[in-house]
């Protein structure tokens, strides 16, 4: 009888004991949560101030000033002969074309100073676009009509307002008659911005209105195809013969922890070891997107064989036994049931481990892809250079007008970059646990 | 008849067969220092359905994988001793796994099919090893296999629906169709119905029994009622050893190990 009493005295304290802990317990766990809170709050904000500092300096390079001109295709300056001699009408004077009109326009401007300020306001690219339109079609001599010309980069500036007026004259690069002649071009509707098509396909240029990211894109393409083709299949092949075929000893052990090492080194070394072994010892053309994609293969093969190697542990040992049962060689286990199953997961990694050399620079500026190029790259081969050095390199230059450029080029490299980690998302949602 | 003594592990009875598909002699598996399987001889017989039981960790699926050289995929695996399909040595350098796989099938306890259809689940097998030379040959072999394994009526419609969509018992149906569309010698399998339910169970028992005269079974089972039901000759292991093995009837109802006895009546296992 008193052993009952006892008992139920017992339980009775530690009934009390655990209810003194238990509020202790839950104080601790709101802690807990708030501050995990806290630390996505905190991550999250710092990216927001990310985002919106970029896209905020950025989004006006999409679009670029033109200035409205009446141009004048006079035979006498373009084809005084009149026989249509393209190399003749190549190689006129198309200058006077634009610059006629604006003197016209602006009639009150006079002495060799002002009149070069005004016709600065015109981009040099002007000429290039008068003449490939002449040469594409000869019909245009004789005729006049309304033209949009690329503006110089500062007066693209001062009319998207990133140029301020406030600021002293004597600090800024246009002038307040320059600021004049804009007001009065904009009270005549002659002066507008349209999309910047050419901050697409154009190459790199000294002049901030004629640079463009097209050569860095199409060098970023070559790059990675050539990353993506050597990459792959190798990353996969080696990922199979190390997890279904070889055989578990001291060397399999070695290369596994090696493997992993690997992933962990700093692009710049596979940098290095690029200059040295296929640039210095094999003489592979500098700047090439075939060495980029080289040292980046070397790069995102660990990335490759590790997630690979994951995707095929992943798949369930009977379906391998069931496989074997029926008298499939390994080979034939590997191929028809092991690999199908874990593609998915090899995608993955792969889109990972393809977004992440997208974004690399530093191996690549060891290889020589800090170079200046003006030409879009037409393959492997062309000397280029990729999206990330790109605006490295445009970070680097003096003119103000590269500061939107910048941020422009680094918007469409974060684009590519969200695109491709979405579709890994995507496949990796899609194709889980099919089995 | 006096009980031989629980110390003694000396097999009782006739492990041979008149007519043995396949022959075990003096096996022994080690898996890595751990003595596995202990000096075993064992015939399976043709036409015949012969089941293993045992305590649960007491070698039978062990031994049913040396039969099929499922432990070669086993690294730290181990196999000594002899054993012979057909008389031939199935250890030897010489001989194919690959080969050996093709004629001696197996059924796993969990229903593993292919994440392919039903279709290509059956016609995988005929298709590697070359037994169908045409479209219509390989269709009438699928049907042949379903129709033996009782499936064909309830899947002939859906034949190109996932293998995995099936119940369990469908499952393991349509995986004992698969074994046997390879045309093996011998099926082995290894716990077939612990996964399913007793309607399942009762049908794959059924199939058994047809299988019984086109192949030669063997058969691991947990269920002492389920050896009795299905098997001719019964083989009951020990801690590795190979213990008693005899005629079904002869096992359940005067086992002469005192082993088997202490098992059947439930004292242990």
């Amino acid at each position: 009888m008193s052993d009952s009493i006892d008992s139920l005295a017992a339980s009775t304290k530690a009934i009390h004991k655990v209810e003194h802990s238990l509020k202790r317990r839950r104080v601790q766990e709101q802690r807990f949560k708030r501050v995990g809170l806290f630390a996505v709050l905190l991550g999250l904000s710092f990216v927001a101030l990310l985002f919106i500092n970029i896209v905020s300096k950025g989004y006006s390079a999409f679009v670029a000033t033109h200035i409205a001109i009446e141009v004048n295709f006079s035979q006498e300056v373009l084809d005084p002969a009149g026989n249509r001699d393209l190399k003749v009408i190549g190689n006129a004077d198309y200058r006077q074309l634009y610059r006629e009109p604006l003197r016209a326009l602006f009639p009150e401007v006079s002495g060799r100073k002002d009149k070069r300020e005004l016709y600065r306001m015109i981009s040099s690219a002007a000429d290039f676009s008068l003449r490939d339109m002449v040469v594409a079609d000869p019909a245009l001599i004789g005729q006049t009509k309304t033209i949009w010309l690329l503006a110089d980069d500062e007066i693209d500036m001062a009319f998207k307002g990133t140029l301020s007026r406030e600021l002293p004259e004597s600090e800024r690069p246009v002038s307040d008659k320059e600021f004049a002649w804009i007001d009065q071009l904009k009270s005549q509707g002659k002066i507008d911005t349209f999309f910047n098509w050419g901050f697409f396909t154009n190459g790199d240029s000294r002049e901030p209105e004629q640079a463009g990211i097209g050569g860095a894109i199409a060098g970023s393409f070559y790059t990675l195809l050539i990353t993506l083709m050597l990459s792959f299949p190798i990353g996969v092949a080696a990922a199979v013969y190390l997890e279904e075929f070889a055989p578990t000893n001291k060397w399999t052990d070695m290369i596994e922890v090696n493997i992993n090492n690997l992933a962990a080194v700093p692009s710049i070394v596979f940098g290095l070891l690029g200059l040295a072994m296929f640039i210095n010892f094999f003489g592979m053309p500098r700047s090439a997107p075939l060495v980029g994609g080289l040292v980046l293969t070397l790069m995102t093969l660990p990335t490759i064989i590790i997630a690979s190697r994951a995707a095929l542990k992943s798949v369930p040992p009977s379906i391998r036994e069931a496989a074997l049962g029926i008298g499939a060689s390994r080979m034939q286990t590997v191929t028809h049931h092991v690999l199908p199953l874990a593609l998915p997961g090899m995608l993955t990694g792969t889109i990972i481990g393809m977004a992440q050399a997208l974004g690399e620079s530093a191996p690549l500026l060891m290889i020589g892809m800090v170079a200046f190029i003006v030409d879009i790259p037409s393959g492997p081969m062309d000397p280029a250079t990729v999206l990330p050095v790109q605006v490295f390199l445009w970070a680097d230059s003096p003119e103000r007008a590269f500061v939107e450029k910048t941020s422009a080029a680094i918007m469409v490299l974060l684009g590519f970059l969200i695109l491709m980690n979405l579709i890994a998302v995507l496949l990796r949602r899609r194709f889980e646990r099919r089995w | 008849m006096d009980k031989v003594l629980t110390s003694d592990f000396k097999t009782i009875g006739n492990v041979r067969s008149k007519k043995p598909r396949m022959s075990a002699t003096d096996v022994n598996v080690y898996y890595g220092d751990k003595h596995a399987i202990q000096n075993v001889s064992l015939d399976v017989g043709e036409g015949e359905v012969l089941a293993m039981i045992g305590p649960s960790g007491c070698g039978k699926s062990t031994f049913l994988r040396t039969l099929n050289r499922m432990n070669d995929t086993i690294d730290i695996c181990r196999v000594t001793g002899d054993i012979r399909l057909d008389g031939e040595d199935i250890y030897d350098d010489e001989t194919d796994p690959v080969l050996l796989r093709a004629r001696v099938g197996m059924v796993f306890q969990k229903p593993n099919p292919f994440p392919k259809s039903i279709y290509d689940n059956i016609a995988y097998g005929p298709r590697i090893h070359g037994l169908a030379s045409s479209n219509e040959e390989l269709d009438e072999i699928v049907e042949t296999c379903l129709k033996k394994a009782g499936l064909w009526k309830e899947v002939k419609d859906r034949l190109d629906s996932p293998g995995t969509g099936l119940s369990g018992g469908q499952q393991q149906r349509l995986c004992i169709a698969r074994t046997i569309a390879v045309s093996p010698e011998v099926i082995l399998m290894d716990e077939p119905c612990s996964a399913l339910d007793p309607i399942a169970t009762a049908k794959i028992e059924e199939l058994i029994d047809e299988l019984r005269q086109n192949y030669s079974i063997a058969i691991v089972t947990h269920s002492m009622q389920q050896a009795a039901r299905v098997s001719q000759k019964t083989a009951y292991f020990h801690l590795g050893h190979l213990v008693e093995v005899g005629e079904t009837e002869q096992i359940f109802t005067n086992p002469r190990h005192k082993l088997t006895e202490d098992y059947i009546t439930g004292r242990f296992g």
